[in-house]
Parts: structure tokens; sequence; C-alpha cells
């Protein structure tokens, strides 16, 4: 197997779907389960904001209905990415990423505020729009391959189309390229910062694992 | 490894120290001592510490410690040459820590350095060309592969020198003073890291300290190969100083210019490693 991320430390097998640690998954895997214990454990912060117009500011709470909503996505979202990064198949892979992106605006869509609603809104149209790229790169690779497993296209005498590689790309830009996004930048600003944290995270994790997959196959 | 990891704190803090005064003398100021850094880091392990009323306290906290492991994790990588992608990743992941510092305390301060952080995401780019075009050349992203590839070939800062300049732009990034260090800019007071105080501040340094350290060190085994200590820490010495030089000279970007600008640079970057892909 190609060592992009370093050398594999460990194969977990499904039947037919295999579970990889390298160096490189292990250390997203960890990340996103460290990040997925924080949401677990601590409670949000109350953001603190100026009162225009007054010399005053006040705290935004979240209320107990929102908190529980938000964190069950959070939640979710952390574990669909711990998939993502250790998944050895490429279905898996776009199927977790989707998953993501639905968690992601689960996240951000729970909040009070017609401009964070108004992104959520937008991400979520874009997150749908990107899951059609996303799953036919994974159709064009079953059909002209026969294979869905990772380790057997990265060997070298499988050949992938180029298109399935862009459209995997696209895919995962539509999912969850949260810096790339500029409407999630108001999300960004939304109280609950382990929930809020989790939608960036999550974000960032999905990009850096397609580099490798893109690279490994 | 304690030894490599303590020699890292400390040295990588002594190089801001440095960056500072040479800026200072620069700017024909005193400056502060070159050991100031190191005196901060000390100074806050034993101050008062506190976490604020408003703040998530298990993320306020714990989002220290993820900085530290990263980092120390990003250093084991590079001294055992492991794989170029993993540095990346930390990299990358160091944004998110900067988010969690400022979101996490509640103060608006904090929230948008926290946010100018995320926003600035363009700066990654060009080190994802620096990684692309390394392994066009040297079919392996194992950092003690390219190191192996270059005692052959010779030094790749000569055979991809923008790709070279690409990672300089991420050093540059990354250097307190910058043009791109809008996360810190004085009118957020001290941006993501205002509310973290006491030893949660005095970690953040060990964080910035093993950061400089780690990001040079894998500037001078990339681009120009495995030398011998002294030389890699003279090396150092006068990648940080050319940078402060930069600092010095270059004034800070509003954040909408010094995103537009690192934008441009990423598109430059890629359209490179595109024509560097097609040419191989």
């Amino acid at each position: 197997m190609n060592e992009i991320g370093g050398t594999p430390l460990f194969f977990l097998e499904f039947g037919d779907i295999v579970v990889y640690f390298t160096p490189f998954t292990l250390t997203l895997f960890l990340l996103a389960l460290v990040f997925t214990v924080f949401v677990l454990i601590s409670r949000p912060e109350r953001q603190i904001d100026i009162a225009f117009g007054a010399d005053a500011f006040y705290a935004k709470v979240i209320s107990l209905p929102e908190l529980r909503f938000r964190r069950f996505m959070s939640i979710a979202c952390g574990l669909a990415c711990m998939g993502a990064m250790v998944t050895g198949d490429v279905f898996d892979f776009t199927l977790l990423v989707s998953l993501v992106g639905i968690c992601n605006v689960g996240i951000v869509a729970a909040v009070k505020s017609r401009h964070v609603q108004n992104a959520a809104y937008q991400y979520g149209l874009v997150a749908l729009a990107g899951t059609v790229p996303l799953f036919s790169a994974a159709a064009m690779v079953a059909a002209t391959t026969g294979t869905l497993s990772m380790i057997e296209l990265a060997k070298d005498a499988v050949a992938i189309p180029l298109a399935a590689r862009a459209l995997l790309v696209l895919g995962v830009m539509g999912e969850g390229m949260a810096p790339f996004y500029a409407a999630k930048a108001e999300m960004f600003r939304a109280p609950g910062a382990p929930y809020v944290i989790m939608c960036s995270l999550s974000s960032l994790l999905i990009f850096l694992r397609v580099a490798e997959v893109i690279l490994l196959l | 490894m304690i030894a490599e990891l303590l020699f890292a704190v400390f040295f990588g803090l002594l190089l801001l120290g440095i960056h500072r005064k040479v800026i200072a003398r620069i700017q024909r100021r005193p400056g502060p001592p070159v050991w100031q850094e190191i005196l901060h880091m000390l100074k806050f392990s034993f101050k008062t510490t506190w976490i604020p009323k408003t703040a998530s306290a298990a993320l306020f906290v714990g989002v220290v410690l993820v900085a530290i492991g990263i980092w120390s994790a990003a250093l084991f990588v590079v001294i055992s040459g492991g794989s170029l992608l993993v540095i990346f990743a930390i990299y990358m992941l160091h944004k998110i820590v900067e988010h969690g510092f400022g979101l996490s305390s509640g103060s608006p301060y904090g929230k948008f350095g926290g946010v100018r952080s995320v926003i600035s995401a363009a700066s990654e780019i060009p080190l994802l060309v620096s990684v692309a075009a390394i392994a066009i050349f040297t079919h392996s992203l194992l950092i003690s592969d390219i190191v192996s590839y270059q005692e052959v070939h010779g030094p790749l800062l000569i055979t991809i020198p923008l790709a070279a300049i690409a990672m300089y732009v991420v050093l540059i990034s990354k250097m307190p003073f910058g043009p791109f260090s809008i996360v810190e800019s004085k009118e957020l007071v001290s941006g993501y890291k205002t509310e973290h105080f006491g030893v949660w501040r005095a970690g953040l340094e060990v964080c910035n300290g093993l950061k400089t350290y780690v990001l040079l060190l894998t500037f001078i085994l990339v681009f120009i190969g495995s030398l011998p200590f002294w030389l890699t820490l003279l090396t150092m010495l006068i990648l940080v100083i050319t940078l402060s030089f930069v600092c010095a000279l270059s004034p800070m970007l509003s954040p909408y210019d010094s995103v537009t600008v690192q934008t441009l640079l990423a598109g430059l970057m890629l359209v490179y490693v595109g024509v560097l892909g097609v040419m191989s």
C-alpha cells in the first residue's frame, strides 16, 4: 500500500470493508475523538456582546432544548468524522462525509438568530448539491474499477478516471469546506463554542482526508 | 524525546525573542531582551490562574492541552522522518486550536480573533502546494525519503524554488507582528489569546515555541536537507532574521486585505503546481 500518510499501523477488517490507521489517519481520528469528548463534557460559553445605543453589554445564553439538540448533532458529527478519517472504502467515505455535512447544518440551524439561520439555509443547499458529485464519484470508481476498496485502488495497476477524483473533491468542498465558504463565517460567530468548533473541525478534517485519498488513488 | 521537546520549546522561544529584538532594532527601538519570551513563559507559569465565569470551562482548558499535544506530535513526526502530510494536517488543525482559544472564553475580543483565524484559511494553501510540488519530484511524502532524495539530487530549494517561497509565506503567516497576524492584532487586545492568562498562557507560549521550532526545522529538512546540528540551528536563526525583516518592513494588513492577498498567493501557487504537474 502507498505510504502517503506514513507506514500503516493497524488494519481492522469488517468483511470486505477495511478500516486502517496510519500516523496521518490516526492523528485525524484522535483529534475528532478529543473534540467529541469536549462536546460531551463541556457546557457552552456565554458570549458577551455590546448593546448598541447604550453603555451596556449582555450575555447570549443558549436554552436547554437548543443545547441538547446541538450537542446531539455535534456528537453525531464527531462520530461521522471519526469514521470518515479511518475508513478504507470510498463509498463509506462519501457516505460519512455527507453525514458530516448534514450534521453541520443541524448544529447551526438550531441557533435562534436570523443571520445564522440564513447562513445555515444557504450552506444546506450547497451541502445538498454536494452529494451529487460526491456519490457520482463513488459510482464512477465502482463502475470503472469494480472495487471501492482504497487498498485495492492504491495499486498501480488500477486506473482511476480523473473525473472521479475531481468529482470527489468537488463533493467534499460542497459538504464541508467551511473555511472557504463565506456564509459559514456567520456560523462561527454563533454562541456555543464546542458545537461551532465541531463544524470547522469536521470541515478541515474531511478536507485533509480527501487530500490523502486523492493522493492515494 | 523529553530532552528534545524541552530544547525545542526553549530554542523556539529564544528565536521568537530574537524576532522581537530584530524588529525593534530595525524600527530604532531598544526592544526587549532576546530571552523575553522564555521569561514570559516562566512568569505566566507562576501567575494567578483563573477560568472566566462566561467560559466553556472544559474547552477553555482542554484546548491548551490540545495545542501542546499536536505540536509535540509534530516534533516527533519531523524528528522520526514521518509523513509531511501529518505536518500539513497539524498545521491546519492549529487553526481549530486558535478558533477554540477564541470562542471558548465568551469574550468578544477572543471571538473575533477566532473568527479571523478561520476566515484566513487561505494561508494553508501554499503549504499544500509545497507538499504537492515535493510529491511530484520525490514521489514520497516521508521526510526521511525527501532528505535522502536531496542527498542524491541536491537541495529542493534550488530544484523548486517557488515551492520553497510558498512555504516561506506559510512561515510569515505564522510569525507574530507579520503582515498576516490579524488574529492577534492590537485592536483585539491580544486576539484569540486575550482571556487565557496564568498557566494557560504559559501553555500557549510553550505551543508557540514548539510551533516555531517545528516549522523552521521542517523547512530546512524539506528544502535544504539534513545538516549538522549546529548548522541547522544557525540556519534557523538566519531564517528567523529574514522573517523579522519582512515583518518589520511590512504593515499589518486589514483582515479583508490579508485574506485577499493570501488567496491571491494561494491561487498563484496552485497554478504553479498545476504547471509542474503537467510538465512532469
